[in-house]
């Protein structure tokens, strides 16, 4: 039969980001498929060894810029247990609420590209619409629209604007109707449910020994959130559910990335509501102890770990970083084989990649 | 917050039991079952914070230990692979994950200077595949039995090896 | 008169760039259609799809209900055949580097480039970095830069209005090029 090698790629409409997808197909199917990622390497490795802890905070956010603040958040975290820092509750709160806020931002921005990819433009219009809600809020708090440079060791920058509770109770009522209107538009699509159903099965073992993490581990049955089961911060004082789906399919983590956005409105109410007063940062000193620091938080699109080495300079030795997309990516040939051509589309998309990540 | 506590290993020190459980904490299960299958190759165990734990394993044992981990003590999840370089050689860390559990557990192995190779776990959890090809890329170890051991984030002509200390770019 | 294909092809291009491009009837009509055409083209920049790093969510907010900039006639297109524009968002890396070239390449007159964001002035926060190109105009040429970290939606709409006034100001016609 007709066999060849097809590229998608490096520049094509639905990579977000740049990456190579060469595809083997016989006809219209797949039936071997080999991702290339590394056009975006910039060796943020190498460079964090030559800066100082401070000044990695806004590189640390460039690494995903569709949900910077989650990066710079978890770097913090890391360097926080390298130096044996505390943090004070009201710190904690402003930052659970503004990783709330910045995990819906995420999700509307991967509903909107997975939207205009599968041809309904209707939908990025909405989202995109929706996102300048939250990016408001964010931008009152931090100063920037989409790389915040935030967190800081022992807390954040600085305290919350005026009226940001009014705001954001607002901004959850406000999203939580959008979210029921864009129930009935997805579900009420033949289309959009015929190219979802059914299309880029992976099942649970193969999930978990492949190292995905996040919604498409969720929407494959296993019920894991690091927010819920290994908790930091003040996750486990306050009140929610994973969101997870037995199926396994596209559908399936569209349909946990949708209640996700639910599950953080109900978090940033109990969040502004409940913040304590106080100071919102401690300081750090400025040289860091000899020893090694972990950190693990639930990024939107999965599970992001950083691993740091301190030398008791004030530089770091080695800093590791995990980024939950490279690992999917790499379990893409799994979900891609026995589908055709068309359905790459839909399963890449479900997988919410952000090559900046990847690369590093 | 979570605070940082230091035992050797032995059940009385400092690791609280709840109530309704009934025979052992799972890090105690995973610290027994690793002693009795390598009795002198596992040392130096810590427990850095609750359900984080370390060990540091020789280089030859590594594979059995992953398969072992896997097989019967259910860590389903391999987290991160990292390479670290000092003067003395290297060091690999690696981060495996229970789900069931809820356990970390942070393996250690160190290589020497001049040979830097270890097998290859990617035929037990195939998430260690591109997360192996990296560490070749970027620092240059090699992994043994690797499918595929190709250079992955820079273009395949590249000659350096650029996280090792010795790379001034 | 009995033609092979390739030659018949070449007998056109000669005739007819005989007629159009070196007689006084090309500047002629260059004349007359000159203003409609720098008209329409200055009206209908399209860019291509195209998106490095963190601009590339700026550029793609650009077009969103809020910053709308399909009121200047900017458009994404997919394929490097049918755009005017270039825009370069991120860091260009040294993988990636033959990639943007032939891009650029393949992008048919007249073309214009926009680089768009610190990393693609000068490499930005990476200028040191074994891995990055320090700015794309190293290998293709650039008409405007915008500046910021990131660069905000409305820099972008900015740049495509002074990208409208330089198409303005120099005009050209299309067939001979004056």
């Amino acid at each position: 039969m007709a066999e060849m090698w097809i590229n998608m790629g490096p520049q094509h409409p639905m990579t977000h980001g740049l990456w190579n997808l060469r595809i083997k197909v016989d006809g219209e199917t797949i039936i071997d498929a080999e991702p290339e990622v590394g056009y975006l390497h910039r060796g943020i490795e190498k460079l964090c060894e030559s800066k100082t802890y401070t000044q990695i905070i806004p590189i640390a956010d460039r690494l995903c810029y569709g949900a910077s603040l989650s990066w710079s958040h978890l770097y913090c975290v890391t360097v926080e247990d390298l130096l044996g820092l505390e943090v004070p509750p009201r710190a904690e709160y402003i930052r659970v609420a503004a990783l709330e806020m910045q995990r819906i931002a995420s999700h509307l921005m991967w509903l909107a590209a997975y939207a205009a990819d599968l041809g309904a433009m209707i939908g990025f219009i909405y989202s995109m619409r929706d996102r300048e809600v939250f990016i408001d809020l964010l931008q009152a708090l931090s100063g920037s629209r989409i790389t915040y440079n935030f967190p800081r060791f022992g807390g954040v920058a600085h305290d919350i604007p005026p009226n940001f509770e009014r705001d954001s109770l607002r901004a959850c009522d406000y999203m939580e109707k959008r979210l029921k209107e864009y129930e009935d538009l997805y579900e009420g699509s033949k289309v959009f449910m015929l190219r979802n159903e059914g299309v880029g099965l992976l099942k649970k073992e193969d999930a978990m020994n492949l190292g995905v993490t996040g919604p498409s581990l969720r929407a494959s049955g296993v019920r894991y959130d690091l927010r819920k089961d290994m908790p930091y911060s003040v996750y486990q004082e306050l009140d929610f559910e994973p969101a997870t789906h037995k199926d396994g399919d596209c559908y399936a983590r569209f349909k946990v990335r949708m209640d996700e956005m639910y599950e953080s409105c109900k978090i940033i109410r109990q969040a502004v509501t409940k913040m304590p007063k106080g100071k919102w940062r401690t300081l750090a000193p400025r040289n860091a102890p000899e020893g090694t620091g972990l950190g693990r938080v639930e990024d939107p699109r999965g599970e992001g770990v950083m691993y740091v080495v301190g030398d008791g300079t004030d530089r770091p030795y080695r800093l590791k970083i995990r980024s939950p997309i490279f690992v999917t990516v790499s379990a893409a040939p799994k979900m891609l084989i026995g589908y055709k051509i068309a359905d790459v589309v839909a399963i890449m998309g479900g997988l919410d990649m952000c090559i900046g990540e990847s690369d590093r | 917050m979570a605070e940082r506590g230091k035992s050797t290993g032995r059940p009385e020190e400092g690791l609280e039991r709840a109530p309704s459980r009934i025979g052992e904490d799972p890090e105690e299960r995973v610290i027994r079952a690793l002693l009795d299958g390598f009795p002198n190759t596992v040392t130096d165990f810590k427990k850095l914070r609750k359900g984080v734990l370390r060990a540091k394993i020789e280089r030859r044992e590594l594979y059995k230990a992953c398969k072992l981990l896997k097989d019967s003590l259910g860590f389903e999840h391999l987290s991160m692979i990292s390479a670290v370089e000092y003067d003395s050689g290297f060091e690999l860390v690696y981060h495996i994950v229970s789900y069931q559990e809820r356990l970390l557990l942070e393996l250690v192995t160190t290589t020497p200077k001049d040979d830097p190779s270890v097998d290859s776990i990617s035929s037990i959890w195939g998430g260690a595949n591109w997360q192996e090809r990296e560490s070749y890329d970027l620092m240059g170890i090699k992994f043994n039995n690797h499918p595929k051991l190709e250079r992955i984030l820079l273009p395949k002509d590249y000659v350096y090896h650029p996280l090792r200390k010795d790379f001034k770019g | 008169m009995a033609f092979r294909s390739k030659d018949f092809l070449k007998w056109c291009d000669e005739v007819l760039e005989g007629i159009l491009r070196k007689s006084p009837v090309g500047s002629g009509i260059d004349y007359v259609t000159k203003d409609f055409f720098n008209w329409a083209t200055r009206n209908s920049l399209y860019y291509l799809h195209f998106g490095i790093m963190c601009c590339a969510l700026e550029m793609a907010v650009a077009s969103a209900p809020r910053f709308d900039a399909q009121r200047m006639g900017v458009i994404a297109r997919s394929t490097p055949r049918q755009v005017d524009i270039l825009i370069v968002n991120g860091p260009v890396s040294k993988k990636l580097k033959p990639a943007l070239r032939r891009l650029y390449d393949q992008m048919p007159e007249p073309k214009w480039v926009i680089a768009m964001g610190e990393c693609a002035i000068s490499g930005g926060p990476f200028y040191n970095s074994y891995s990055v190109v320090p700015g794309v105009d190293q290998f293709i040429p650039v008409d405007i830069y915008i500046p910021g970290c990131p660069a905000r939606p409305e820099a972008l709409i900015d740049a495509f209005i002074k990208l409208q006034k330089m198409i303005k100001d120099n005009k050209k016609g299309l067939l001979t090029g004056k």
